[in-house]
């Protein structure tokens, strides 16, 4: 583990680092200067606005935060960024689709309704399921995908299996396009949780809904994130992983095998993508072929701003993101529009100030 | 260094591909009007003319057009190529349009031998994916004229490469005012224009809906931009003073922030331009935004099955605009013959069935009128002069009314009709 440097003690002030200086305090101050114009001095918004931007932002920013680990596990372990990794969600969300779809056909006749289908009559166990076979599609999605594109260039120069990640993700795409078409398909949910539809709080003038797929979102993100915490810091599997991550040819001596150990690393930033995939097309409602391409690069970001290889970085950084991006606009006081390049433009302001990211860079010793 | 190089280096990768990104509902679409080049004089058919060499059966008259002469030999079809959006999210509007262009051809039946053939390709509605299929249309010596094409920015790319080429083009859908303002002489539009709608529009939330907060939102594209700033102009010059107008990305999933933005002011209504798409999961997603009293207006662009599929309940009370023909006893035969032919009735999948088949069937027309069968057997049809048929049309009784067009290329006649959600299906809105 590298400890982290004070800055400013790591070497003689340049012009350069004066200028990244000067204009991080113009920024702050600017920053500072719109919150209070937007909170005291000129409010456009009342809290139940505020309100409705945040709950959209740690929504979203939880389904960046399950993409962005797997991202940040991957790069942890072999150093390069998994292109494709928005197209295994994508793959994920459209296992949901058809399990959804096909339980909506199932009938399940109650006393009450006999022409209940069983998505209805069992709401729980179909969106059991439904996660069940999106995680078990993306697994297995990523685990090939480490096999067929990525194992083979195991000792090639870095740029190799990026420009390899990037065919996968173009391939998956096109492949998804040609088996399921170009048209986007909307998520069937079970009736209990509609989308849109929730908990009416009154705040401010209006009811702010917190909508049932919201809330699911979130308590489900969080509770993955828990789980593969724990697997990380406290199995033999998370122990492997990270010794593999810190030094690989020490761990292989020490009796780690570890190609199964980075295919259990793919196979895990698959399943999570998987969830995320399902996760989003429940709350948001549709799948295309496309659908994880965004979503992928806006992950990627976070995982960067958390610290590549650092997993509750990369949970930090999806929030994070998220939250910017619902309220940035807003604060800002520009086009909501703009929000895509509030996004990208913290990802380059965090590059040039603060490289390793928010929690700083977890990587191992040897640069591969 | 390095590692910190690398990782710039990642995301100036991914930088790029975002921006280059081919994706159809991710492209950002050019908000400003694509300028063709003006028709040059010099004969450009040399390269278009399949080697013949110049045998007695060609008239003179091929010689003598600016563009030469489309050479139909026997056994092969004189094409009319159709580019629209037929497959993805906007699918529903190129597949009617080429349906009811398919009924004209079949209506037209043979000239003198040969048959007509509708070439139908699928542009996505983008303008790359409109160059695209002009480039392929050009390149084909039996296409004769084109319909279409069936979306305003895949029209707008596509104008100036059958400009140099003279293919003609009448579409039945493209309502951008814009692309008749650019001096193109093969464009011609059989249907209402953006200026006329937006004013329809316009007065009709001022007039008979009499709501006075509207917001305007839009997608960017050459059609929804444009709508939405003509309305927007329009309501202004009534007196209403629209609260916000705010453009979106299509593309995205979530749409709840600009939502919530839009419904910290309040609006009773918001007029959306832009296609069926983003709409219906905007209205999706209007009620927990804070949304739940406010209706979505539409332009033609939403108007469909599309829109009542996707949106099930949450569509009820919202409006657009269609065509409708008036009643006349060649509407109630094309009405049985597209419902014999597709199990659905016509103006159910977009509003332009009837316009489409105007435009198809005003097109052979045309062709019918310059056509000269040479004495080889050979069908000569001069490009310069169709250009010129087309643009000359006058008084022709077609469904969707009477078309005349005008210097600029301006040919259809009838105003948009507005339709509301009511239980499920799109009915006529209260006048």
């Amino acid at each position: 583990m590298k400890k982290f440097v004070p800055y400013l003690t790591q070497k003689p002030i340049s012009t350069y680092h004066i200028i990244q200086i000067v204009l991080g305090i113009i920024f702050s101050v600017y920053l500072l200067w719109r919150l209070y114009q937007v909170f005291i001095a000129n409010p456009t918004y009342g809290p139940d606005t505020w309100a409705r931007f945040a709950i959209s932002g740690i929504v979203l920013g939880s389904v960046y935060a399950l993409i962005a680990i797997g991202y940040t596990l991957v790069y942890g372990i072999l150093f390069m960024i998994n292109f494709a990794h928005g197209d295994v969600m994508m793959i994920g969300a459209f296992g949901g689709y058809f399990v959804f779809e096909a339980l909506s056909f199932v009938p399940s006749p109650t006393p009450a309704n006999p022409e209940e289908v069983f998505l209805n009559a069992h709401p729980i166990i179909s969106v059991i399921l439904a996660f069940a076979v999106g995680v078990s599609v993306s697994a297995l999605s990523g685990y090939l995908l480490e096999r067929v594109a990525y194992r083979p260039l195991r000792n090639a120069p870095r740029l190799v299996p990026l420009i390899s990640a990037i065919g996968a993700s173009i391939f998956l795409q096109n492949a998804a396009q040609l088996l399921f078409g170009a048209q986007r398909r909307d998520y069937t949910n079970p009736e209990q949780i509609t989308r849109g539809q929730g908990w009416g709080i009154p705040i401010g003038e209006s009811t702010v809904i917190l909508t049932y797929t919201g809330v699911l979102t979130f308590v489900l993100s969080i509770l993955i994130m828990l789980g593969l915490y724990l697997l990380v810091k406290r199995t033999r599997l998370g122990r492997a992983m990270r010794a593999v991550a810190e030094n690989k040819s020490t761990a292989a001596l020490m009796g780690i095998n570890v190609d199964r150990v980075i295919s259990q690393t793919f196979i895990i930033s698959g399943a999570l993508a998987g969830a995320a995939g399902v996760m989003w097309g429940i709350h948001l409602g549709l799948v295309f072929h496309f659908v994880g391409f965004l979503p992928g690069i806006k992950a990627f970001t976070s995982a960067v701003l958390g610290g590549i290889g650092n997993i509750p970085g990369a949970m930090l950084g999806g929030l994070f993101l998220g939250m910017v991006e619902t309220t940035g606009p807003a604060i800002l006081g520009i086009d909501f529009q703009l929000k895509d390049v509030i996004a990208f433009s913290i990802l380059v302001l965090v590059l040039i100030f603060r490289p390793t990211g928010i929690l700083g860079e977890v990587l191992s010793e040897e640069k591969a | 260094m390095s590692k910190r190089l690398y990782i710039v280096t990642a995301v100036l990768m991914i930088a790029s591909m975002v921006f280059a990104a081919c994706g159809p509902t991710t492209t950002p679409e050019p908000t400003a009007m694509v300028e063709p080049t003006t028709v040059s004089e010099e004969p450009t058919a040399a390269s278009e003319e399949p080697t013949e060499p110049a045998t007695g059966g060609e008239p003179e008259v091929c010689t003598s057009d600016a563009f030469g002469c489309a050479v139909i030999k026997p056994g092969q079809t004189i094409k009319i190529g159709m580019g629209g959006p037929m497959s993805g999210d906007n699918a529903a509007y190129g597949i009617d349009s080429a349906q009811a262009a398919r009924i004209a051809v079949s209506d037209a039946g043979e000239f003198n031998g040969f048959t007509y053939e509708l070439d139908a390709q699928d542009d996505l509605g983008t303008p790359e994916g409109g160059a695209a299929v002009a480039n392929k249309f050009v390149a084909d010596p039996q296409i004769v004229a084109i319909e279409g094409h069936v979306f305003s920015g895949a029209t707008g790319a596509a104008m100036p490469i059958y400009e140099e080429a003279g293919l003609v083009m009448l579409s039945g859908s493209a309502t951008n005012p814009g692309l008749t303002q650019n001096g193109s002489k093969v464009f011609n539009r059989g249907v209402f224009t953006d200026a006329v709608q937006g004013k329809f529009v316009a007065m009709y939330i001022h007039d008979i809906l009499k709501l006075t907060k509207v917001a305007i939102m839009h997608d960017s594209t050459t059609y929804g931009q444009g709508l939405a700033e003509v309305v927007r102009d329009e309501l202004m010059a009534l007196g209403t003073e629209p609260l916000l107008f705010q453009a979106i990305t299509p593309g995205e999933g979530d749409y709840t922030s600009v939502l919530a933005d839009v419904a910290s002011k309040s609006p009773e209504i918001i007029f959306y331009g832009g296609y069926a798409a983003e709409a219906t999961v905007i209205v999706n997603q209007m009620d927990q935004s804070g949304l739940q009293d406010a209706i979505l207006f539409g332009g033609d662009g939403i108007y469909g099955t599309d829109f009542i599929d996707r949106t099930k309940e949450n569509g009820e009370g919202m409006y657009a605009a269609s065509l409708v023909p008036p009643a006349s006893e060649a509407v109630t035969a094309y009405n049985a013959k597209y419902e014999a032919a597709y199990g659905q009735e016509p103006g159910k999948l977009s509003p332009y069935s009837w316009t489409a088949y105007d435009a198809a069937a005003v097109l052979i027309q045309a062709i019918e009128s310059v056509a000269i069968l040479g004495d080889d057997g050979n069908l000569y049809i001069p490009r310069g002069a169709l250009i010129d048929t087309v643009r000359g049309t006058k008084d022709y009784q077609g469904l969707s009314g009477v078309i005349s067009c005008d210097e600029t290329g301006e040919c259809g006649s009838s105003g948009p009709v507005f339709y509301v959600v009511k239980d499920g299906d799109w009915v006529e809105a209260p006048k």
